[in-house]
């Protein structure tokens, strides 16, 4: 009897175990042992070992694409940043109706595909586009504004696109806070932006932290947005292991690189999490 | 001041969604300002169009599959996990949100040179397979709630009444979970449905799901054919989101 008691539950979570390991973990591993081969005009040459796959990334070609991409995520953290938070705190005022019908016109776009969203925008901020017929006609600009196929363009859309990642955490952390707090804080003769900078920001700074790190770690890596809003000539490091995989063929070149994204982001998650444990320990606040 | 960033902010994460119906509705070739007439030319157009007919065929039966497999191994390995608190449990949960760890693009190389490897390139089974891995972080959070409302003790009592393990598990526990169920292959299938990223890096020419598909046709020109085909899109996806939300699929989301 107790016999069944171990082995019984291994029967029910050993079908996804497993499928989880042929598709999830092998893949990786794979990658990991391509990028550990050298490349050959014939394919890849697995008898023997090498990291130059790694030393050809520190080429300047490349170093040119992380800055960018690095660029481009760290503006688009940063908007997100001032904007989640007056937005989730007047979220969590509302009624609970209210809240739920914001949060679902928030996440809704999210659930819908990259790509049409790409085409909207493309629609909004080309040169005849929505944006700019709406600012000649209004005379606010003589000549159209270069809004896409440029760095501009991959912001403008990634700041909504990535929003939900920092605001859903927020609005949690926000709504499970005890109103009564602010409250207090109020009678105890705090004004308003003080309760905002030593009651709420640090009961939430570890989620708020943590919905950055998502955002961030997301703007990194997203695809379709700079392909078809920063065009060929604004590459990012999707685009880039895209051409390698897919247009050069070096899979070797690939796995380093996708390895190396790996490591990248994973770091950040960590040193994101760390950053949270620190700053409530640091202040003596609970999560 | 706080409402008007709220305000500013809605519409900006609804812009896209909203111009590109707006704009399939268009009877004119070009997307020009003001648009006053409306037409449903360019639905006709995109519905005689085989490329996407074709794609958006293998988009729904991608999803299908991905989702009824994904529900029906997380469902098993949530209820093993909840019900037996195996050691290991919560290294074994950690390991089924993994791919959350994992960007799109990495696990599309990932997939790209494993599905070669194995000889699944271009094969339906190799998507099933990525979408699964995908989706199953969101599938095993949704059902770990629902089982968590299915009182134990009904189970127990259903076994000292003499049913079997099983047998209590399809009279007792799938009943009261229905509901669930469905919410977790609502939500795998819009997930699976919208994927972009992965798929596009580990298929070629020959399997293009819709998104991808879509993808493909605007790399090369954006003509109101392609705006109709995404509102079709848009309307799916926001069908299957009401239905989730009217199930109280979305609140999981942020359910500790």
């Amino acid at each position: 009897m107790r016999d069944r008691r171990v082995r019984a539950p291994w029967l029910f979570v050993a079908p996804l175990v497993l499928l989880m390991a042929v598709g999830f973990v092998w893949p990786l591993l794979q990658v990991l042992v391509n990028s550990l081969h050298p490349n050959t005009p014939q394919g890849i040459d697995a008898a023997r070992w090498t990291l130059d796959n790694y030393a050809r990334l520190a080429d300047p070609f490349y170093g040119e694409i992380l800055v960018r991409t690095l660029r481009i995520s760290v503006i688009v953290t940063a908007i997100t940043a001032l904007l989640a938070y007056p937005v989730a705190l007047f979220v969590s005022r509302l009624s609970p109706r209210a809240q739920s019908l914001f949060v679902l016109a928030y996440i809704s776009p999210w659930l819908v595909n990259t790509v049409v969203k790409a085409l909207g925008w493309t629609l909004l901020l080309r040169t005849n586009g929505v944006v700019n017929t709406i600012l000649r006609g209004i005379d606010v600009i003589a000549s159209p504004l270069k809004l896409m196929i440029n760095e501009t363009g991959v912001i403008i859309a990634l700041v909504p696109g990535h929003f939900m990642f920092v605001l859903l955490p927020l609005w949690v952390a926000l709504s499970a806070l005890d109103p009564a707090l602010s409250w207090a804080a109020g009678t105890l003769g705090a004004r308003p932006s003080a309760v905002f900078w030593r009651v709420l920001l640090p009961m939430t700074l570890p989620a708020f932290i943590a919905g950055l790190v998502i955002n961030f770690v997301m703007n990194m890596t997203v695809f379709a947005i700079p392909m078809l809003l920063g065009g060929a000539r604004n590459m990012v490091a999707s685009m880039l292991a895209y051409q390698v995989n897919l247009v050069s063929l070096d899979w070797p070149l690939g796995g380093a690189l996708a390895v190396a994204l790996l490591a990248f982001t994973l770091t950040v998650v960590w040193v994101g999490q760390r950053g949270a444990v620190f700053v409530v320990a640091g202040r003596g606040a609970r999560p | 001041m706080i409402l008007i960033v709220n305000i500013l902010m809605l519409i900006v994460v609804l812009a896209p969604v909203v111009i590109v119906m707006w704009m399939s509705f268009t009877p004119t070739a070009t997307f020009v300002l003001p648009v006053t007439d409306f037409s449903l030319r360019w639905y006709r157009e995109a519905l005689s169009y085989p490329g996407f007919l074709d794609a958006f065929r293998l988009s729904l039966e991608l999803a299908t599959l991905a989702a009824v497999i994904t529900v029906a191994l997380s469902f098993l390995a949530a209820y093993g996990l909840a019900r037996y608190r195996p050691t290991g449990g919560a290294a074994l949960k950690a390991f089924f949100t993994a791919p959350l760890l994992v960007s799109a693009v990495v696990f599309g190389i990932a997939m790209l040179q494993f599905v070669n490897r194995i000889g699944l390139y271009n094969q339906l089974s190799g998507l099933v397979l990525a979408h699964i891995v995908l989706v199953v972080p969101f599938a095993m959070r949704s059902l770990e709630v629902t089982l968590r409302t299915v009182p134990e003790e009904l189970e127990w009592a259903a076994m000292i009444l003499g049913r079997s393990r099983l047998g209590m598990l399809l009279r007792i526990t799938l009943p009261l979970c229905a509901r669930g169920l469905v919410t977790a292959f609502l939500f795998c299938f819009l997930l699976s449905f919208s994927e972009v990223t992965t798929t596009i890096f580990m298929t070629g020419p020959g399997l293009q799901t819709l998104p991808v598909r879509i993808y493909s046709y605007m790399s090369d020109r954006i003509d109101p054919t392609v705006a109709a085909v995404s509102a079709l899109v848009v309307m799916v996806s926001l069908v299957l989101v009401a239905v989730l939300n009217l199930l109280g699929g979305l609140r999981r989301l942020t359910t500790q």
